[in-house]
């Protein structure tokens, strides 16, 4: 608790929430943007559509932006050098736990912020209906899973390269991967494949009507393994950013 | 002030030395053209137009997205060599005009940007040839080629000042991403040549080969946005007292 109170400490007037923020806000603007004055189809079909649209903006930039909040978050270590004063003082994998946990409040807070601002979204633009609160409660969840992989990947390269360049060319290179596998298939196994993999709602585009209809996807056995890759890489990056970062050279 | 400019783009290229940052522009290119050119191979049946089809799938994400992130980061890794330790010391009391300092990082900045879409061209004519096209090589190439590169500039500029202004290495990146982001936006609003980001796709003409561009206004566009953003740049570095740190 004492190491997690100094994470906060150090990040004190470093804005970053307020940096997270200003880059979901234009999120926001795009779901303003894109569902501006609606027809009648679309105030039927406008709850699904949201879902539809939030991982394809996700895919884009959550990559980004979880990079600039892990980069945020150790580059101070890195400009300070302040591990070897930090590692005699505490342990190295409580230190690393409190990262972890520093950004994981940062993370559930965009993930309910992201599916907060659809939900009443949605209302403003009176859509027909109620939302349908299981499938946004999984979008909840699943967005918080994927983004919480992608947040430890990045902090398992920021706290290992003083070069920030690198994770966040890694984040570039992993949002441009996972956006062009979307329009091969629909699952991946990679970890910035997951909001692609978690996607809860499919699009039907018929080439002679043009009309697009929006339905809830059933999962294969192959893409709930892909789901189930998100929460491995979880697992993975914790795992093996902890023991990493323990046994960095200082 | 010729001199000095070049002993600045010198020391600019002995800062990035053994530095490993071309090869960011080295593969994320790489990444586009390969699931590019198999996303065409797989819709062969509906993508007819052979090149032109082929470069909306090389350089729909690419070009809106991610080369204005990929600038930002070269751009802000040239800042951050002097927004750590004591280098702005170093930096301001240089015997060199800071004018030709600015010039030096915003000439290494454009030098990679062209390098890497010179990358993304000569990896869309292999691509073409792999696939299977048989038709010539699209002449328009070269003016998408010129048009995306003065593009670069703009974005060069752009993100030069604000990683100039932004001690932070990650949060120039993420506005270059949300500037590709709202240029899209703007694009679809027919306002893509009055936004800097837009410009960039504009002129490579991402995802539409067949976008009848003003190439005039696409210039003079351009030309007011470097010197705006460059003289900013040079007010800055010229009025602000760079701590530090």
């Amino acid at each position: 608790m004492i190491t997690l109170r100094t994470e906060f400490q150090k990040i004190k007037r470093r804005k970053i929430g307020l940096t997270m923020f200003a880059l979901i806000s234009v999120q926001f603007a795009w779901f303003l943007w894109a569902t501006k004055s609606p027809d009648e189809k679309e105030l039927a079909q406008g709850w699904i559509n949201l879902l539809y649209m939030l991982p394809l903006l996700n895919v884009i930039m959550m990559p980004t932006f979880m990079s600039v909040l892990a980069s945020r978050l150790s580059d101070l270590e890195h400009k300070g050098n302040t591990y070897k004063q930090l590692k005699t003082l505490r342990r190295p994998a409580i230190l690393f736990d409190a990262k972890v946990v520093c950004g994981l409040l940062f993370v559930a807070a965009i993930s309910i912020g992201q599916i907060a601002f659809l939900l009443v979204l949605g209302f403003c633009r009176h859509y027909l209906g109620n939302p349908d609160m299981h499938y946004y409660a999984l979008a909840l969840v699943f967005n918080f899973a994927c983004c919480l992989s992608l947040y430890l990947l990045q902090l398992n390269l920021s706290l290992l390269f003083f070069n920030q360049m690198i994770p966040l060319v890694v984040g570039l290179c992993g949002s441009l991967l996972g956006l062009i596998l979307m329009y091969i298939k629909m699952y991946s196994f990679l970890p910035w494949g997951g909001f692609l993999s978690r996607a809860l709602v499919g699009m039907d585009w018929n080439i002679e009507t043009r009309v697009v209809t929006y339905f809830y996807r059933e999962y294969s056995v192959i893409e709930y393994c892909a789901i189930g890759m998100v929460f491995i890489w979880i697992l993975v990056f914790y795992v093996t950013g902890r023991i990493a970062f323990t046994h960095k050279e200082v | 002030m010729k001199t000095s400019y070049s002993r600045a783009v010198k020391a600019e290229r002995l800062k990035l030395k053994r530095s490993p940052v071309w090869l960011a522009f080295f593969a994320l290119p790489i990444i586009s053209a390969f699931f590019g050119t198999v996303n065409y191979r797989m819709n062969i049946g509906i993508l007819k137009s052979e090149w032109y089809s082929l470069w909306s799938q090389h350089s729909l994400f690419l070009c809106y997205f991610f080369m204005p992130a990929l600038i930002g980061t070269y751009c802000s890794y040239l800042w951050r060599l002097e927004h750590t330790h004591h280098n702005w010391n170093s930096f301001l009391t240089a015997p060199v005009p800071l004018v030709s300092l600015y010039l030096g990082k915003l000439t290494q900045a454009v030098f990679m940007a062209i390098l890497g879409n010179a990358w993304i061209f000569l990896l869309f004519y292999v691509c073409g040839k792999f696939a299977g096209i048989q038709s010539p090589f699209p002449s328009k190439a070269l003016e998408w080629f010129l048009c995306g590169v003065v593009g670069t500039v703009v974005i060069c500029c752009v993100q030069l000042l604000f990683s100039l202004i932004i001690r932070s290495f990650a949060i120039p990146i993420g506005i270059a991403l949300l500037g590709g982001v709202l240029g899209l936006m703007m694009t679809n609003r027919d306002h893509g040549l009055d936004y800097p980001y837009s410009i960039y796709c504009m002129g490579m003409r991402a995802n539409n080969p067949n976008l009848e561009v003003d190439v005039p206004t696409l210039m003079i566009n351009s030309l007011g946005y470097i010197i705006i953003f460059a003289a900013l740049a040079i007010l800055y570095l010229r009025r602000r007292e760079i701590s530090a740190n």
